[in-house]
């Protein structure tokens, strides 16, 4: 069978599975059955695909995944992430749309503590959409800066994606973290930027308001109670990794701890928040480790069936700038991205889209950046972004359409770091080459 | 009858859903504990690398019959939620016959996996040596509950479809 001819009738069935509505896990399950049969000798070879869907989740590098979740998912239960906005919400003062940019810094900050986009998205759409809606924001102001910072949680360390990544397309976990950070702060300041071009624009699309004004003893009070500790997070995870005391894998357990400690020093630990914090891990972990384990296999048919060096080969021998085919991947995640979950795009994409890269010459790392950012891109763009469910579903009264409206200009930004990043790629790579001396 | 199975059932999804649960605190304090010691300069257990990395299978095995029951191994509704009723009635019903014969197929394969290497007494060489037949010791019952879950859906207790495309379930 000709590499089209397999890689079709795979890709195929995964792609008509989840379409028909098959359960994503399930549709990677039947497709190696229906592949061990073509490609390999049927029955006897069939107890091979159990055999290896153990093999990649019994892996080390993956337990980062549940313990990103847990964290975020502790921060939500506890109580401790409001906190966090109400001690910003005070530091900001009467500034002109200055639920937009609480929005930007809070979500940002949020991103360094978890690795959810859904749930920063979710949170921070429960917290400030009411909000700004009460203040008369428009709907444009309302969930824009929402569905772009939600993203955020993707490409600012520590994301549960990016470790996903890495450990599909078998990248060193802890430079992808690392190289995230420099273009997640970028992109927090582009979009806040774009809000200041927008409220500049449009002043009553976001209107000031009266804020009761907070004496300087209260904004420092603020500032050490509820702010500064959040720092203990972050260092137990990305400065125990800078500092080498912990792999990337470990430092993960150490961030849950730091949120456990924070919540226990503010007397908000509860049972009943920890089950519930651990039932929503569960839930997600779950869900993602077992798609992982089915994909496994499609990874290796795509691979023995010829599929994956068939469409290498095929790229690579026209006369074509990489440029053009880097293009070309990021149209096919963005398209893939209207209809289909991040996770799932990864499982199909890694496969083929690494091997490509590689052969191309692109650093590995820089590669992982764009592919995050893409997939960013894909969770707001309509008709199926799932960012874009989360808003409607907590906006009453909209529509897709105005929900898609309000995202278009935090996609711009984020093409526009794209675009900065194909031109100075060491935007992405500096903080990974210190690690490294 | 069908509705005491689907208690029992329930329950024993719940259990093991909470023994996934529960092996998350377990994993993260032995990894801090682990990286404590080898900090202050102590050697650490041996043991730590393996035991988490067989965890990450147990938890996903354990929470997965769960899951089915709560409908929370995620789906594509955008595109079937335009098909007609009736169509979508049919095609759910064509996909819980197949899920479950596949989740049937991999539990009767994993138990003679299991059942080879507990004969073979093979080692899967890791931190520590752990016996290969660890690794394949909850896929035979996890994939049966999946089955017998699936199997809920086909009788018609209850519809892993919503619909709606306004209820987004969780995602990383």
């Amino acid at each position: 069978m000709e590499w089209y001819e397999s890689g079709g009738l795979l890709l195929g069935c995964v792609v008509a599975g989840m379409a028909l509505g098959f359960p994503v896990a399930f549709t990677f399950m039947i497709t190696n059955v229906i592949g061990i049969f073509v490609f390999s000798g049927g029955w006897p070879v069939l107890p091979q695909i159990a055999d290896n869907a153990t093999n990649l989740i019994t892996s080390f590098t993956l337990s980062p995944i549940p313990m990103f979740i847990l964290m975020g998912s502790l921060f939500f239960h506890t109580g401790l992430a409001i906190r966090v906005f109400d001690a910003l919400d005070k530091l900001l003062g009467k500034i002109p749309g200055r639920l937009c940019y609480l929005t930007v810094i809070g979500g940002s900050l949020f991103s360094t503590l978890t690795g959810s986009t859904m749930a920063n998205t979710a949170m921070l759409g429960s917290l400030l959409v009411p909000e700004m809606t009460r203040r008369g924001y428009s709907k444009k102001m309302s969930m824009g800066p929402i569905l772009g910072t939600g993203g955020l949680a993707m490409i600012i360390p520590p994301s549960s994606l990016g470790v996903l990544l890495a450990s599909i397309a078998q990248v060193d976990v802890g430079r992808l973290l690392i190289a995230g950070l420099l273009p997640g702060l970028m992109l927090a300041t582009l979009y806040a930027l774009m809000i200041t071009f927008l409220l500049w624009k449009n002043p009553e699309s976001a209107p000031s308001y009266d804020v009761e004004p907070s004496s300087w003893g209260e904004k420092i009070y603020q500032i050490c109670v509820n702010i500064l500790p959040m720092g203990l997070v972050v260092f137990m995870v990305i400065g125990f990794i800078v500092l080498g005391w912990a792999t990337p894998s470990e430092s993960a357990s150490f961030g849950v701890v730091g949120v456990v400690i924070l919540a226990v020093a503010r007397r908000v630990f509860t049972w009943v928040a920890f089950k519930t914090s651990l039932q929503g891990t569960i839930r997600v972990a779950g869900m993602v480790f077992f798609i992982l384990m089915n994909s496994t296999v499609f990874s290796q048919l795509l691979s023995m069936s010829g599929a994956s060096r068939g469409l290498v080969g095929w790229a690579t021998g026209f006369e074509v700038a990489p440029l053009l085919i880097l293009t070309a991947m990021f149209l096919v995640l963005i398209m893939l991205g209207m209809f289909m979950d991040q996770v799932s795009m990864m499982l199909i994409t890694v496969p083929i889209f690494y091997p490509l890269a590689i052969s191309l010459g692109y650093d590995p790392i820089w590669f992982s950046l764009i592919v995050l950012m893409s997939l960013e891109m894909a969770a707001t763009t309509p008709p199926f972004g799932l960012l874009l469910f989360i808003m409607l579903g907590m906006v009453k009264g909209t529509t897709l359409g105005e929900v898609a409206m309000a995202a278009l200009p935090y996609l711009f930004c984020d093409l526009v770091l794209i675009i900065i990043l194909v031109i100075v790629p060491g935007v992405g790579l500096w903080l990974p080459s210190l690690m490294g001396t | 009858m069908l509705q005491t199975f689907d208690t029992m059932l329930g329950k024993t999804s719940t259990a093991l859903s909470w023994f996934a649960c529960a092996l998350i605190p377990c994993m993260f304090l032995m990894i801090t504990i682990d990286v404590s010691i080898r900090t202050l300069g102590y050697r650490p257990p041996l043991f730590t690398s393996s035991v988490v990395e067989y965890a990450l299978l147990y938890m996903a095995m354990c929470s997965a019959p769960w899951l089915v029951r709560e409908r929370g191994h995620v789906v594509i509704e955008a595109l079937i939620a335009a098909l007609p009723d009736k169509v979508r009635q049919v095609l759910a019903k064509i996909i819980y016959v197949i899920c479950a014969a596949v989740s049937f197929l991999f539990a009767y394969l994993c138990w003679g996996i299991f059942v080879d290497y507990i004969n073979g007494g093979e080692l899967d060489v890791r931190g520590i040596d752990m016996p290969y037949w660890l690794q394949f010791l909850p896929l035979p019952l996890c994939f049966l509950l999946i089955a017998l879950e699936f199997c809920m859906y086909i009788a018609g207790l209850r519809s892993y479809y919503t619909y709606d495309l306004g209820e987004v379930k969780d995602g990383v």
